[in-house]
């Protein structure tokens, strides 16, 4: 490939038309994404990243309304073509879930079609999402019981899902007999595949527009460009040594033992150094982390807040590093299990990076965000007659406040950062046997501040089948993993899910597998967002206004707030 | 036929738009009065009138008909002055409304929250649920319903909307709710979901009839000032008011369906485009109008302007249909700025009416989209009324983008330039290629202020080979209006897999929706035989999440023809908007929908009589401008100078009162019979192109 980088001139409005291009082309390839899937995972909670890379496996592009799946892509295209090296041709798709081939978790499905032009890989596009069922023992890719990653999934190698552009066939039927519901992967995959067709359309064509020379040295430009924002970001944040410590609610097999995870976070000039080697040992259950996970989670806490104007690609990662040793729970060894990954560990690496970063500009992070707390399910829908799998996505926590704002209600897992679509019920119900019952604010769930978290959720359902699978994953059920207050802000209270049934209350420990019948009714507790600076400093009107509302009771008004109320 | 009326309030503008009986059009412009819009409509009237050397009360008489695009409903929500509204809904579900499903838009940023449309003290849960069969589960709790009202009557709210689970199963609570609230709070404006937008997923019905009954009342009051001003000064023919779905509708349907109006603004575009282009019999076009904050695209295919159900205004959905206008912030006043990184961007951010870009002298200091054209040569006025200050548009781009890169000013000035066009091109991209259409195969037809400068370069960037600039371009949505149909939009959700569809149920479900709406446009005075029904239904591969709309027939009753053909057109359509179909997975019907028009009379189109190529006699001067990387010296002309045949070849400048185009170097202008102005490629023949894109292409 001959792109002599050196004498082509480009100037510099050229390299802004076609940035521009290449984000709207990463972002076509989202919409198929969105508009296509069956999976609701996809298309209500649009659990789902997509990219486009240079031939030099640069990270030129992406759209994610999942962040913590931002910073997975690279990783895994890298997986691929470390494995196939020459072997790939015009018209191949390839395919990879194994956590220990570059992928972040085995839900998460990424699918890469190398772009050709006049014979040669130009660019790739590529997309990432999380799969209704990847198989395994689990109940939608969810198994807390499993102690390796081959009781999670079906392992997908890096491989050709189609070859010069016919269906590998024998791997189609050797992923979905694998699974429990065929019809579903089968869809999204083919979603994923004409996601990444309308992507290499989009890219040949910008290719027979400006040819390759010029597309190469504006790929330099694009990502040196976001080099030299990073730094510029960073250059604002004063130097030094900043630790903090988060915890996991447990090791997910040993529900005793809970699991620290360490940071030190050097901010020097112009760069980042995350060190997470103070961290404990892998965990026996699957709350473990891939090395792909924890550094995309790390990064994300940066784009979030004091990075927040910077575009992530390529350029803005160079000045951030991270080290995480094999063995630990942010770098477990194979085959331990991982699945959980993506939030339980991934909210306590956002967590410890802020509660760093707060120690040197407390006014540019958040309180903590509530932790994700929910079951998935699944199992067969005597309505539909068909089988069903769903991931309840409807408990969403608060926000955290920040200095200056309440939290955001009702957002979710901090690791989707206002991404995740809440499904709709009416709809929900329709495709699972389950009536929703409660589906509102939970009074009281937000962390006081002179800021306040977001409001969290209280959600019951009543099931309307028997035989149905659930297991229960994430986090914040105790005192040291509720989300966290800030500068005197108070941390929101705990989470909880408990199932109704036989007169009698069951609570549901976290990490757990647990099975519904008819009649059966479980709540959930989703917790609000920590607060901001101390409450007695919040505006009285707000508090009066709060009251009002029936979003915080008079009681606390008056005893964390200090409320004057009118004689 | 007597006097047609456009009048369109825009943000700074209202435009008017008036056609005579014989053809003839007149544009007036005067600057909209926020705080009572019907002054700044009274007054461009008032022109009209004493232009035509008529009192107001003696022009009025020969007015026909008036049609109306009003902002106030848009503005109401933008400003959060809306009526005091409460809510009922489902008890166990009282944040559905307020949730807005959990997002937040830019997720990367830390910003405020948005307020909510209704507070949550105004928020009334009530005892009832109907089950997704339809099915009362638990029956409605009159006494909870009561004590709504009690609490709205004591907290004084104006408007109140409900909207119940699965009401569109069974609308029996909905209306006794209604009943209820009519005799408890009888003056209190009240919407439900079941009128408004009878179809699933309840976060966006919610949100709809809350936006109805927030903005119901201001609209109530505005159209209750007009009509009586208008019948004060005698005028007996027609109000009509636009509506978001491209249509029009008289103001007493206005006043119950309010929520119809909110994304009206942009709405006369491609009912503008179609009139345009009826003379030429284009089918396929893309509109677009840039104004000096925002830049709005839609596209029209096959003479059918592409709708959308996915609408929102200041964050809250409105899931009734619109007119898919794809809006990005690139107008006139956006500022052009570098990033950290060293790049040049343009927008979103505008310098607005005040300060305004740097070369209007009015104190803005920044560069804007305006000050690089005025920089280039392109403009050398802005609206008439304005004398340019050149020296502060060249310091601004000096200073902000010039040095900053490394170049020359004027460079800097092309510059954005570029990026802007390249920003508007990718804003085409979305509601073509984004959604499987090839801009290649449509005309490019372009309106507001600001677009003809640039309309060249943005068809060049997406090989679209012919573009018309009407010579109304200024008040393009004006234009529109005046063409437009009554129309009323139906929804009913059906949500039923193929294999258990009922083909009674869908005709009787039809035949109500139909029923409804010939009782809708009797009313509006439409005779049966001007009235159009068109049927279509929601369909999804069982298991997605997103429906495609397609076409039903439906000749008095849905028959298993119908249904099989609905099948097919589905797949069809899911291949050409997303590259694939399943024909052997399961489909399920989601929605079904009616549309009905009252086709109202067209006004005459007025035919020029042809004239030779030579456009001399409308040649004005020269001027030096800079483009494609040198100046060169360009003609310019007087575009109400330019007739039908003469030829224009680039580079050009053509100056009319309210707009500017360019011609570039390597495109040529000629005027259409319709003294419209259509611009392509050198070398191209405009008869081939006419004949490519327009007329039999289409049949």
């Amino acid at each position: 490939m001959s792109t002599n980088l050196g004498t082509i001139e480009i100037d510099p409005i050229l390299v802004s038309v076609i940035g521009s291009r290449l984000n709207a082309i990463s972002e076509e390839i989202g919409q198929t994404m969105l508009r296509t899937s069956r999976s609701p995972i996809f298309s209500e909670a649009r659990d789902f990243v997509t990219g486009i890379f240079d031939h030099r496996l640069r990270l030129i592009a992406q759209t994610a309304y999942i962040p913590v799946l931002m910073g997975t892509l690279p990783s895994a295209l890298r997986g691929i073509v470390d494995e196939f090296g020459d072997d790939i041709d015009e018209g191949d798709v390839f395919i990879l879930n194994d956590p220990y081939r570059g992928n972040n978790h085995p839900p998460d499905i990424t699918v890469a079609k190398p772009v050709f032009f006049d014979g040669e890989i130009r660019f790739w596009a590529v997309s990432k999402g999380h799969h209704a069922d990847v198989g395994g023992g689990g109940v939608v890719g969810y198994n807390p019981t499993a102690r390796s990653v081959w009781e999670e999934c079906v392992r997908i190698p890096p491989a050709k899902l189609l070859i010069a552009g016919k269906r590998n066939r024998t791997l189609w039927d050797m992923i979905l007999i694998n699974v429990h519901m065929p019809w579903l992967v089968e869809a999204d995959l083919e979603c994923q595949i004409g996601a990444c067709t309308v992507g290499e359309r989009s890219l040949r064509a910008l290719i027979g527009k400006y040819g390759m020379p010029v597309l190469d040295a504006v790929a330099d430009r694009i990502l040196d460009a976001s080099d030299r924002q990073m730094r510029a970001v960073l250059r604002e944040i004063p130097n030094g040594v900043y630790r903090a410590e988060r915890y996991l609610d447990h090791d997910g097999i040993d529900k005793t033992r809970m699991i620290g995870l360490r940071l030190a976070l050097t901010i020097a000039d112009e760069s980042v150094h995350f060190d997470w080697s103070e961290s404990d040992p892998q965990a026996a259950g699957f709350v473990n982390s891939t090395l792909t996970n924890t550094i995309s989670a790390s990064f994300q806490a940066l784009f979030m807040t004091v990075c927040s104007g910077v575009r992530y690609n390529e350029g803005a990662l160079r000045a951030l590093d991270v080290l995480a040793p094999a063995g630990t729970i942010v770098n477990a060894r194979e085959p331990a299990p991982v699945t959980a990954c993506t939030v339980v560990a991934a909210e306590a690496i956002v967590e410890a990076v802020w509660l760093a970063l707060a120690q040197a500009v407390p006014e540019r992070v958040y309180a903590g965000w509530g932790r994700w707390l929910a079951p998935a399910s699944m199992g067969f829908n005597p309505t539909t007659q068909r089988p069903f799998g769903d991931i309840h996505f409807m408990a969403k926590s608060g926000g955290g406040a920040a200095r200056g704002f309440d939290g955001w209600d009702h957002m979710g897992t901090v690791i989707a950062a206002g991404g995740l679509r809440a499904p709709d019920p009416e709809l929900h119900e329709l495709a699972n046997p389950y009536r929703v019952l409660r589906y509102e604010f939970w009074s009281d769930s937000a962390g006081p501040g002179q800021w306040r978290g977001g409001m969290g959720t209280v959600y019951r359902w009543r099931v309307e089948a028997d035989g149905i699978a659930a297991v229960n994953f994430g986090g914040g059920v105790n005192e040291t993993t509720r989300p966290y207050g800030l500068l005197g802000g108070h941390p929101a209270p705990l989470s909880s899910v408990v199932v109704h049934r036989n007169g009698g209350e069951e609570a549901i420990d976290t990490e757990t597998l647990f099975f519904l019948n008819r009649g059966d009714e479980v709540e959930i507790h989703e917790a609000g967002g920590g607060g901001y600076g101390d409450p007695r400093a919040r505006d009285q009107a707000r508090i009066a206004a709060d009251v009002a509302d029936g979003l915080v009771s008079a009681e606390r008004a008056r005893d964390i707030y200090g409320m004057v109320v009118p004689a | 036929m007597g006097i047609r009326v456009g009048v369109d309030v825009g943000g700074t503008f209202t435009d008017f738009l008036i056609k005579g009986g014989d053809g003839s059009a007149r544009i007036y412009k005067t600057s909209t009065t926020p705080e009572d819009p019907t002054i700044g409509f009274f007054n461009g009237l008032g022109k009209a009138a004493a232009e035509a050397g008529q009192s107001l009360e003696e022009w009025l008489g020969q007015v026909e008909t008036i049609v109306h695009g009003t902002t106030i409903t848009t503005n109401a929500v933008l400003t959060g002055e809306g009526a005091l509204t409460g809510f009922v809904t489902t008890s166990g579900f009282r944040d559905i409304l307020n949730m807005r499903r959990g997002l937040k838009d830019r997720q990367f940023d830390m910003y405020a929250p948005p307020s909510p449309l209704v507070l949550r003290r105004n928020i009334a849960v009530v005892d009832e649920r109907v089950t997704a069969q339809g099915e009362v589960a638990t029956p409605l709790s009159e006494d909870d319903v009561r004590a709504a009202a009690a609490l709205f009557r004591r907290q004084g709210v104006e408007a109140v909307a409900v909207s119940y689970l699965w009401s569109f199963r069974n609308d029996g609570h909905e209306r006794r709710t209604k009943e209820i609230l009519a005799e408890e709070l009888p003056d209190v404006y009240v919407s439900v979901s079941t009128e408004i937008l009878p179809q699933i997923r309840a976060y966006e019905r919610h949100s709809t009839t809350a936006l109805n009954s927030y903005v119901g009342p201001v609209l109530n009051r505005y159209l209750s000032r007009l009509q009586q001003r208008l019948a004060e000064l005698g005028f007996g023919g027609t109000l009509l008011i636009m509506q978001s779905n491209g249509g029009v509708m008289s103001p007493e349907v206005a006043r119950r369906f309010a929520s119809n109006t909110l994304l009206s603004g942009p709405a006369g575009a491609p009912q503008a485009g179609l009139h345009y282009g009826a003379m030429h019999r284009f089918g396929n076009f893309i509109t677009v109008d840039m104004g000096g904050t925002s830049f709005d695209v839609a596209l029209v295919r096959n003479g059918v302007p592409s709708m959308t159900t996915e609408g929102s205004i200041g964050g809250h959905r409105v899931a009734s249909p619109s007119l898919d206008i794809h809006t990005v912030g690139s107008g006139g006043g956006s500022i052009a700025w570098i990033n950290a990184g060293g790049l040049l961007n343009v927008g979103p951010k505008s310098a607005g009416a005040s300060p305004g870009p740097a070369c209007y002298g009015r104190g803005g200091t920044l560069p804007t989209v305006t000050d690089a054209n005025y920089v280039l040569g392109y403009l050398n006025f802005a609206g008439g009324e304005l004398s340019l200050d050149g020296d502060a548009a060249w310091r601004a781009i000096d200073e902000h983008v010039a040095k900053p890169l490394g170049i020359e000013p004027i460079e800097a000035a092309y510059g954005i330039f570029q990026v802007v066009n390249a920003d508007m091109a990718a804003a085409i991209s979305v509601v073509s290629v984004q959604r499987g259409y090839d801009p290649r195969e449509f005309v490019l037809v372009v309106a507001g202020g600001a677009g003809p400068l640039h309309a060249g370069a943005i068809a060049r960037d997406l090989e679209i080979p012919l573009i018309q600039i009407p010579r109304e371009s200024s008040v393009f949505c004006a234009a529109g209006m005046l063409i437009s149909d009554l129309k009323h939009d139906y929804v009913h959700t059906y949500a039923r897999e193929f294999g258990d569809v009922d083909l009674d149920a869908v005709t009787a479900i039809y035949r109500d929706i139909v029923d409804k709406a010939m009782q809708t446009l009797e009313a509006e005075n439409v005779p049966p035989q001007q009235t159009v029904v068109e049927y279509s239904a929601d369909l999804r591969y069982v298991g997605q999440f997103n429906e495609v709309e397609v076409p039903a027939f439906v000749a008095g009753e849905f028959t298993r023809g119908a249904l099989d053909a609905l099948a097919e057109e589905f797949h069809r359509r899911h291949d050409e908007l997303y590259g694939y179909s399943t024909p052997a997975a399961p489909v399920e019907v989601i929605n079904l929908r009616v549309s009905a028009r009252g086709v109202t009379e067209k006004p005459f189109v007025e035919s020029h009589p042809r004239h030779g190529p030579d456009p001399s006699g409308a040649r004005t001067g020269y001027r030096e401008i800079w483009i494609d990387g040198g100046y060169t010296n360009a003609s310019v002309y007087d575009g109400l100078q330019l007739f039908n045949g003469n030829l224009v070849p680039g580079p050009a400048i053509v100056v009319q009162p309210t707009t500017t185009i360019l011609v570039p170097s390597d495109f040529e202008l000629t005027c259409d019979a319709g003294n419209n102005y259509l611009m392509y490629r050198k070398g191209a023949q405009v008869g081939d192109l006419l004949r490519l894109l327009g007329g039999e292409a289409n049949q």
